[in-house]
């Protein structure tokens, strides 16, 4: 039966699940617009991050929402060494070659995974974020809810950065033109590390909300990748906010259909409004390019 | 008989006049200059021309057919051949496929394009490099393949935009001596330059853009001494002051 | 060519001609037609993303509609691949009009990405159509062996035979267009796009016969692929991985040439089917690790793939 009530409550939890694909995407759009590499390792990245998280809740028992800032750390870590050893040598590549790259990486980490923790599902069984919370008659998950509010948060923080201080404008001088900005002293590896780093922070940021409430396995980071993908070419490449707007309107959308349609092809029509939008808009919603 | 006509055409860029209302005429068989300060909207008005854009508004007639708005692979199949400000050679072709890109706007074979690249090159004296990379060329070499190419699609129109920038003295006078045997090919001239010495001594016509207006027509001598030519190259300062004199 | 590369191009037909009569046990010969089938979906590929610069991610769609295709047609109606594959081809080649006349105006990133949508759009219709199999699958019925039948039961030597015969032909359309306007034009439209469009190409009708072109003959290895392993499913013919794959082989070999492919696939299949063997057994994909390995250090240090890594040395050694 779909009821105003029905619709109104799958698009809440759209929402509340697109904040999350949003932050996600945001961190892919910050290493695109930086150095215009798309990393097609992003979906596997996240799922690091919340591996993570279920490591350090089985071993050390210590709770997802306390092992938010590890995973920032480590996965700003990861996208900081995954910049120097591997990025660096591609930004004189082609473009196929960059996207063969970056696949190539998030195959490896994926299956790497695999073969290290097995394919099972994992959850973590008690989280501190758990139950429901009752807005106004609407149900929301507690943890999806903290979630949604942290990565609007992250965002809100991102985009302070990026605009509003002295490193925002230098990663943002270094992506408009590498020359002149390391002629005035800004040292254009290292802000591409920081991008990198950055991005991946937001994977960890989301990663670890994640895993309060999602099931946790190695092939889970690949849709996550796509969808973000999807997000910034929605919202146009090289506009961060576009990215996170997209997000959440793609967490609409995909919940919307999976209610009205199928669940089945809920993913099906993400990537057909990819298409229309991009068709009839080929910028995306707010691309600068 | 008119070549190429355009009456009244107008190009905005959002709240920007590019072109306005421009009319111009260009005879079969001439070399026109096409002049005037930086941003006068000479290249603006080729690419509204050869279909790069539509033009906002107006009509551009070519050979008695109508072409506003024709994309410039059409107006290029209906003998239209244009150059590039910057240079766009195929640079990881060789001269020679580069040429041969060009020439197989007229027919469906290859061998019959290599014959047409080869005629080419040797009218435009690179014979002796068609075996290199276009990448690897100097920038003289460069412009004069972008020029090569583009006539080898076989144009009744030859529009080149700034094709001399950048060149020394010789390169220059080997440039003007190109654009010179194009004619007597019977192919017709417009060309957009800075070069003064250039344009001068082989256009029939000059036309002056400032602002995006048409503000002068006519010889190169009386184009020189024109008064609204002068004010806008040099500014009212200028101006003034030689009429002082 | 000069006469001496004709020589050696010869003596190489002779060899591969040649190989089952010495080579009698299954498995060189499922070697050598996989890397016939890859190869020629590797030049397919070739067409669209190494001459024309286009870069495709979904070419699986491709091939799955032509495995698909054949096998409905066969179990449904009864006619013999041979005319499954043709249907096919031309099915794809529809498909490829459709998708292209609205992806074409995209660049770079936007026409990959809405590639990769394209692609899983088409995996997630055909995990749930029902009709067609969904997600488990086709097995196709096994029939009197022969050729009008396409299937064989006592020995791979014709597969092997249709495959390298595949392949043979995919390397003539690939030398066709390579000397032919299209092959200039489409270099062209790889080049500069603007540049090319100035020269009277018409860019849009380009773009569009190098991907019909590339979905005909990817969409012949599928029909192939459906009627050797006599089993079709979503996740076999359509999936991302497959059309990286794709990219990666021509990649290796040298895109925009006319053998390069066919090296990529010379390459990397053994490769795969080694490390699948030896290390991908128990489900575990762990011969994944390995591809992915291999993809990430091809992509980075051979970025013009082994033939230009060839000229780099012939270079050398004419100084």
């Amino acid at each position: 039966m779909l009821t105003t009530e029905i619709i109104i409550q799958t698009i809440v939890s759209g929402i509340l699940m697109g904040c999350i694909y949003a932050l996600v995407a945001v961190g892919l759009c910050l290493i695109w617009g930086l150095m215009e590499i798309v990393n097609f390792a992003h979906g596997d990245y996240l799922m690091m991050a919340m591996f993570t998280s279920f490591w350090a809740y089985t071993l050390a028992g210590i709770d997802p929402l306390l092992s938010l800032p590890l995973c920032l750390a480590l996965l700003f870590a990861i996208g900081w060494f995954t910049y120097y050893i591997i990025i660096k040598k591609l930004l004189r590549a082609t473009f196929l070659a960059q996207i063969l790259a970056t696949f190539g990486l998030g195959v490896f980490v994926r299956y790497l995974a695999q073969y290290m923790w097995s394919p099972d599902f994992r959850t973590i069984k008690e989280p501190l974020l758990a139950g429901n919370i009752g807005i106004g008659g609407i149900f929301v998950g507690t943890p999806q809810l903290v979630a949604s509010i942290i990565c609007v948060v992250a965002f809100v923080f991102l985009y302070v950065l990026m605009n509003k201080t002295e490193l925002g404008f230098a990663i943002l001088a270094t992506s408009e033109d590498r020359e002149a900005a390391s002629l005035m002293g800004i040292d254009s590896h290292k802000m591409f590390a920081l991008g990198w780093g950055v991005g991946c922070g937001c994977l960890g940021v989301a990663g670890a909300m994640m895993a309060n409430f999602f099931y946790i396995f190695p092939e889970v980071g690949f849709n996550f990748g796509l969808i973000a993908y999807v997000a910034v070419a929605l919202g146009g490449f090289g506009s961060v906010p576009g990215s996170f707007l997209a997000g959440i309107i793609i967490g609409v959308v995909e919940f919307l259909s999976g209610l009205i349609i199928a669940p089945a092809f809920k993913y099906a029509f993400v990537f057909l409004i990819y298409l229309l939008v991009v068709f009839i808009k080929p910028m995306g919603l707010f691309g600068r390019y | 008989m008119a070549c190429l006509e355009v009456r009244g055409l107008v190009k905005d860029f959002g709240g920007l006049r590019a072109n306005d209302h421009i009319d111009l005429r260009v005879d079969e068989g001439e070399i026109v200059g096409l002049i005037g300060p930086n941003g006068a909207g000479k290249t603006t008005l080729f690419n509204c021309i050869a279909g790069f854009y539509p033009p906002s508004a107006g009509a551009v007639q070519f050979k008695g057919e109508e072409i506003t708005g024709l994309p410039s692979n059409e107006t290029c199949l209906r003998g239209i051949a244009r150059t590039f400000q910057l240079v766009r050679v195929f640079k990881d072709l060789t001269v020679l496929d580069n040429v041969m890109i060009g020439a197989f706007n007229r027919t469906q074979s290859a061998a019959e394009a290599r014959r047409k690249a080869m005629e080419v090159l040797d009218f435009c004296g690179l014979m002796s490099k068609k075996g290199m990379l276009a990448g690897g060329l100097t920038i003289a070499d460069k412009k004069r393949l972008e020029v090569a190419k583009a006539f080898a699609t076989g144009p009744s129109l030859l529009m080149l935009d700034e094709a001399m920038a950048g060149l020394n003295q010789t390169e220059t006078a080997e440039a003007v001596d190109l654009v010179k045997k194009i004619r007597k090919s019977g192919v017709t001239v417009l060309l957009v330059e800075h070069v003064m010495e250039v344009v001068m001594p082989i256009s029939n016509r000059v036309v002056v853009l400032d602002y995006g207006r048409k503000i002068a027509e006519d010889t190169p001598e009386k184009v020189i001494n024109n008064e609204e030519v002068i004010k806008a190259y040099l500014g009212d300062k200028y101006h003034a002051s030689r009429r002082a004199h | 060519m000069k006469n001496k590369n004709w020589v050696w191009l010869i003596i190489g037909a002779i060899l591969v001609l040649l190989f089952p009569v010495f080579f009698t046990l299954p498995f060189p010969r499922h070697l050598m037609i996989m890397i016939f089938l890859y190869a020629t979906m590797g030049l397919a590929w070739n067409l669209i993303g190494g001459y024309a610069g286009q870069i495709s991610l979904g070419h699986a769609i491709f091939f799955g509609t032509g495995a698909y295709t054949s096998t409905l047609m066969l179990m449904k109606l009864g006619i013999t691949p041979w005319l499954g594959m043709l249907v096919g081809g031309l099915l794809s080649m529809g498909i490829a009009f459709v998708i292209g006349y609205p992806c074409f105006k995209l660049a770079g990133h936007y026409f990959a990405i809405a590639t990769i949508a394209i692609g899983e759009i088409a995996m997630v219709l055909m995990i749930n159509w029902d009709w067609a199999g969904s997600a488990v699958g086709l097995t196709l019925p096994i029939l009197e062996e022969g050729l009008w039948n396409f299937e064989f039961h006592t020995t791979k030597a014709p597969y092997y035979y249709i495959a390298f015969g595949i392949m043979v032909f995919a390397l003539f359309v690939t030398y066709g267009v390579d000397r032919s306007k299209l092959g200039f034009y489409f270099k062209a439209i790889k080049g500069d796009l603007e540049g090319a469009r100035s020269l009277g190409i018409n860019t849009h009708r380009y773009k569009f016969y190098a991907l019909a072109l590339s979905a005909f003959l990817t969409s012949i290895c599928g029909s192939f692929y459906a009627q050797y392993v006599l089993f079709i499913d979503p996740d076999s013919t359509f999936p991302l991985l497959l059309s990286i794959i794709l990219c990666l082989v021509a990649t290796l070999g040298g895109v925009g040439t006319i053998l390069g492919p066919v090296i990529g696939a010379a390459i990397l299949i053994p490769i795969s089917e080694f490390t699948r063997i030896y290390l991908g057994g128990g489900g575990k994909g762990t011969d994944l690790i390995l591809y992915g390995f291999l993809i990430m250090i091809i992509s980075i240090y051979q970025p013009f793939g082994v033939i230009g890594i060839a000229k780099r040395l012939r270079k050398r050694e004419s100084r």
